[in-house]
């Protein structure tokens, strides 16, 4: 995957207005390839085909809650930034997210959107950066295999 | 030296008493109100706070699109005019969605205007659909991620009563009812009129209130909830509230893993009476 290819930002969140006006600034702003929805079942079929930079959940919705799918976005694209975005005033959710899901900010609700601008900027460079970093892992793996393979043939060809 | 008190110095020592009694319970009632409604916080703010964000948003979405607008019918080439029309369309769905924010939280407001402080001797007729209605609101952050909330209002005549405190009575079920659902559930809000009265029915579709407990629930001091959860004051005081103030009656039917139904009774029009 290319890096010149558009960042996608996903939004959970079960009102759809809360996506609509993130979706606004979003396309006012930058040129984000941005997919809402307004339930977390959806939102986790759509990230078991597609590549998403960041996902940004509310965290309470029915059924679902947003560590939950957060926790899943974890397992399905460990790269992909994590922020949840709730109006809930309670400390200990947000805590629990952290340390369950590797959270990568928690924002509150009402939120300001420079600063979320800036998270979500901030969380897309983060999720590039790390499969770049995994694509160099490999790479560098398979480089250090194939010098083992040439080193071992070496060996067998001068003893 | 020991003096038998006289009677009439007993007397007003009782009667002193009793205003004691009567400010202590009225305090009573008006804490246990505010620590209902505090419980009840976390879900209001929530319910708030969305559709601030929304608006907050939208405001400089909008904003920055009138400037954007307002460029490019300056400029006046035809690819500019035509994005400006798109930035149009958008501003419109923002400007709905800003109103349908707005009455989101005008509804949340109107609810908790139902339970600001005010002389509780007030005795008014008022609709007690509309009431209960305002009272589901305060709880809807709190229920309506996991439970259903089904009402069936009958047409009830205006009825004469003390609104707030029977606002905190239903808030109270309502709470409890919320409490004992674990998980998913419904919870159905009944009013008909009965004869002279007026009968509400909350029933949840909860764990349901042991056998051996039945008889201790409406006492007061009696709880099943985890401490800073339950005050075990709760139905004490709104059988209080439902019999004593209004001359109603409070009562209740329960099965274990099926639910509970609560029945509030309470006459159309007051009976005047010297007591105050």
């Amino acid at each position: 995957m290319g890096t010149n290819e558009k960042a996608s930002v996903l939004i959970v969140d079960d009102e759809e207005m809360v996506i609509t006006s993130v979706r606004a600034y979003l396309q006012l702003e930058t040129d984000y390839e941005i997919h809402g929805f307004t339930q977390p079942e959806q939102a986790i079929k759509h990230m078991e085909s597609n590549q998403v930079d960041i996902a940004v959940s509310d965290y309470l919705m029915p059924k679902i809650s947003g560590i939950q799918f957060l926790a899943r976005a974890k397992q399905l694209q460990p790269e992909a930034s994590r922020v949840l975005l709730t109006g809930h005033a309670d400390k200990q959710s947000a805590i629990q997210a952290i340390n369950d899901v590797g959270l990568y900010q928690y924002v509150e609700k009402p939120w300001e959107n420079a600063q979320l601008l800036l998270i979500i900027q901030n969380g897309i460079e983060r999720a590039k950066l790390l499969r770049e970093l995994r694509e160099k892992v490999s790479e560098l793996d398979t480089a250090h295999s194939s010098l083992k393979n040439v080193q071992k043939r070496l060996l067998q060809a001068f003893l | 030296m020991d003096e038998e008190p006289r009677p009439e110095q007993l007397w007003s020592e009782a009667v002193d008493l009793r205003a004691k009694v009567a400010s202590l319970t009225a305090q009573l009632t008006e804490e246990h109100k505010m620590a209902s409604i505090g419980r009840l916080l976390a879900g209001i703010v929530h319910e708030i706070n969305s559709p601030i964000g929304a608006i907050l948003s939208n405001n400089q979405v909008i904003i920055r699109s009138l400037e954007m607008v307002g460029k490019a019918i300056a400029g006046g080439d035809a690819a500019a005019l035509e994005k400006a029309g798109r930035i149009v369309e958008t501003c419109q769905s923002l400007v709905a969605i800003d109103k349908i924010a707005c009455e989101r939280i005008s509804e949340v407001v109107r609810g908790l205007k139902t339970f600001a402080r005010v002389d509780s001797s007030d005795l008014r007729k008022v609709d007690l659909n509309e009431h209960l209605q305002n009272t589901l609101k305060l709880t809807h952050g709190e229920f309506h991620r996991r439970i259903q909330v089904e009402t069936d209002f009958g047409d009830l005549p205006p009825v004469e009563c003390h609104a707030q405190m029977l606002n905190q009575v239903f808030l109270n079920i309502l709470v409890n009812a919320g409490q004992a659902i674990e998980g998913e559930g419904k919870i159905a809000v009944r009013t008909r009129r009965e004869g002279d009265d007026v009968e509400v029915s909350i029933s949840d579709t909860g764990r349901g209130i042991k056998p051996e407990d039945r008889s201790k629930i409406l006492a007061g001091g009696f709880t099943t909830k985890a401490v800073g959860v339950g005050t075990g004051l709760g139905l004490a005081i709104s059988k209080k509230i439902v019999e004593e103030t209004h001359g109603g009656s409070l009562s209740f039917e329960s099965e274990v893993g099926v639910g509970t139904t609560f029945h509030i009774r309470i006459p159309i029009e007051q009976v005047k009476t010297a007591a105050s």
